[in-house]
């Protein structure tokens, strides 16, 4: 550690350089996975509601509709159907008007119509599935959310096209900035790396300064880029709550396991900053060895 | 044992610094490189310590063939030669016992048999009682006895010196011999040099150079050229 600090004081501007450099490209990393959890967990949110809604005319018997809900099932593009009677439609009735008791007296069971509520198995069978209820007898309305599904599917897959560009970029600058700072530091250091090759000194040996130099500017980097973010995310925070109002959590699914993504969280929170950690750790032990490397040839 | 067998150093130029060179160096022998600038003493040094290869024949260090390129164990064999240079070669933001200490952490020996070697070392040289102070505020015989007390720890057998006296006054490179002397018999040591007197009055091996090639080699000889 004292060496790490005594190489950094040596050579302030080239430490700071390599510092800030890491932490505007472990900032704005930081900005695209929050982003990029934040309007996936969406999409996942809105692929959760009943993505089409079909309301049949109240003359229609269950069997008649069940009959609608096994030809759709029949076509392979449902992920699940769910039959809501007129009786269940009541009782949701009830359930969400539960502290308006005028709008209770005035409506009965009789006059809901009994609906289906299909979630597809790719939003891009949703107008499919529409236009199939469109065609059938005794349907009254059809509701579904395409607009909303195709708009965060169009977001996400912007998200992923600049994130993974940009992200491209950050990583090949960085390298490139980080690797020239090294080589100065090696340049300066040419008589020491000199006379521990001629004592015997492993390759590792003369890497493992440079290394944990850059282990350590990348761990700080991170942590100062961590603390801005979380900073605005909390200062944003009301913003965001009054955004998502209505939705009570979003979640994330990676490798079967669910990840909270709002409200915010420590976990998240946490994970965002060793993902930042490790990236900031790995682009500087990469620069770092390239430099050496070139040095050591 | 160092062993040269008709070895060759062509530099890409054309011209040779060495050219069919054949010698033999027993285990502790002590010898002098001696000849004038350009003869081939340095470039002797170097290829022992396998810095360069040459352009022909063979060199075994230790019963290693360290011209084979199948030999990869090069840092191992640093690790077993110590090298003292003419400007020393000690590094100023370090003091005198980091110096030493250089010598041994590189094979990740223990801290704790670092600064018994150090300070063993320290006391061969004359210098225990400088060990905390830093180049700059010692003499350049001093820096040249901190050069010499790190070619000497650890497991390093074999002590090469390139011009050892070359920067000091005769009083000062007679101190340097006489730790050199002090080191006799325990290690095989090469000694490349210009010092007529220090040649003269050691009578010990010498080996004489011109443009590359062995003109004598004696076992209790003399700066004759």
């Amino acid at each position: 550690m004292n060496e790490i600090l005594i190489s950094i004081r040596r050579t302030p501007y080239q430490s700071l350089a390599t510092f800030l450099v890491l932490f505007m490209t472990l900032f704005l990393s930081a900005v695209l996975i929050v982003a990029y959890a934040f309007s996936h967990s969406l999409l996942d949110y809105v692929e959760t509601r009943p993505q089409v809604t079909a309301y049949f005319q109240t003359n229609m018997t269950e069997e008649e509709i069940v009959k609608v809900k096994d030809q759709l099932i029949a076509s392979g593009k449902v992920a699940s159907v769910k039959y809501i009677s007129k009786d269940e439609a009541f009782n949701i009735y009830k359930e969400s008007n539960k502290n308006n008791p005028l709008l209770l007296e005035m409506v009965s069971a009789d006059i809901l119509p009994p609906s289906l509520e299909v979630f597809a198995k790719k939003p891009t069978f949703l107008p499919e599935i529409a236009e199939f209820f469109k065609k059938q007898p005794g349907i009254d309305e059809v509701n579904f959310q395409k607009d909303i599904v195709d708009r965060l599917l169009n977001l996400t897959n912007v998200l992923r096209q600049i994130g993974i560009i940009f992200f491209c970029f950050l990583i090949l600058m960085t390298i490139i900035v980080l690797t020239t700072n090294t080589l100065f530091k090696i340049s300066l250091k040419k008589d020491e790396i000199e006379l521990l090759r001629l004592l015997g000194a492993s390759r590792f040996y003369i890497e493992k300064p440079f290394l944990l130099e850059g282990t350590f500017l990348g761990v700080c980097a991170s942590f100062f880029a961590f603390l801005i973010l979380s900073g605005i995310l909390f200062y944003f925070n009301p913003f965001l709550s009054s955004y998502l109002k209505g939705i009570n959590e979003l979640n994330l699914m990676i490798f079967n396991l669910k990840l909270s993504i709002w409200p915010l969280n420590e976990i998240f929170l946490g994970i965002v900053l060793g993902l930042v950690t490790l990236f900031g750790i790995v682009i500087a032990i990469c620069s770092n060895l390239l430099a050496a490397n070139k040095y050591l040839k | 044992m160092i062993v040269f067998e008709k070895v060759t150093k062509k530099y890409p130029l054309g011209n040779f610094a060495l050219q069919e060179t054949s010698f033999e160096l027993a285990d502790n022998d002590f010898a002098f490189l001696v000849g004038p600038s350009g003869a081939g003493k340095t470039t002797i040094l170097r290829l022992i310590l396998r810095e360069y290869l040459p352009t022909s024949g063979s060199i075994m260090v230790n019963d290693f063939d360290i011209t084979d390129k199948k030999f990869v164990q090069v840092e191992e064999l640093r690790r077993r030669i110590g090298f003292v240079f003419q400007d020393f070669k000690v590094l100023p933001e370090k003091n005198v016992f980091e110096n030493i200490a250089i010598s041994l952490k590189i094979s990740n020996i223990s801290q704790h048999k670092i600064k018994d070697e150090v300070v063993a070392a320290l006391e061969l040289v004359g210098l225990k009682h400088k060990s905390r102070v830093f180049p700059i505020q010692l003499s350049a015989g001093e820096l040249q006895r901190v050069a010499i007390a790190r070619a000497i720890v650890g497991s390093r057998d074999i002590i090469l010196a390139d011009e050892p006296t070359g920067n000091l006054d005769p009083k000062t490179s007679w101190e340097i011999m006489k730790i050199f002397k002090k080191l006799e018999n325990k290690r095989t040591i090469v000694i490349a040099t210009h010092n007529i007197d220090i040649v003269n009055s050691l009578k010990r091996r010498v080996i004489s150079l011109k443009e590359g090639k062995i003109i004598k080699d004696n076992r209790k000889g003399g700066y004759d050229l």
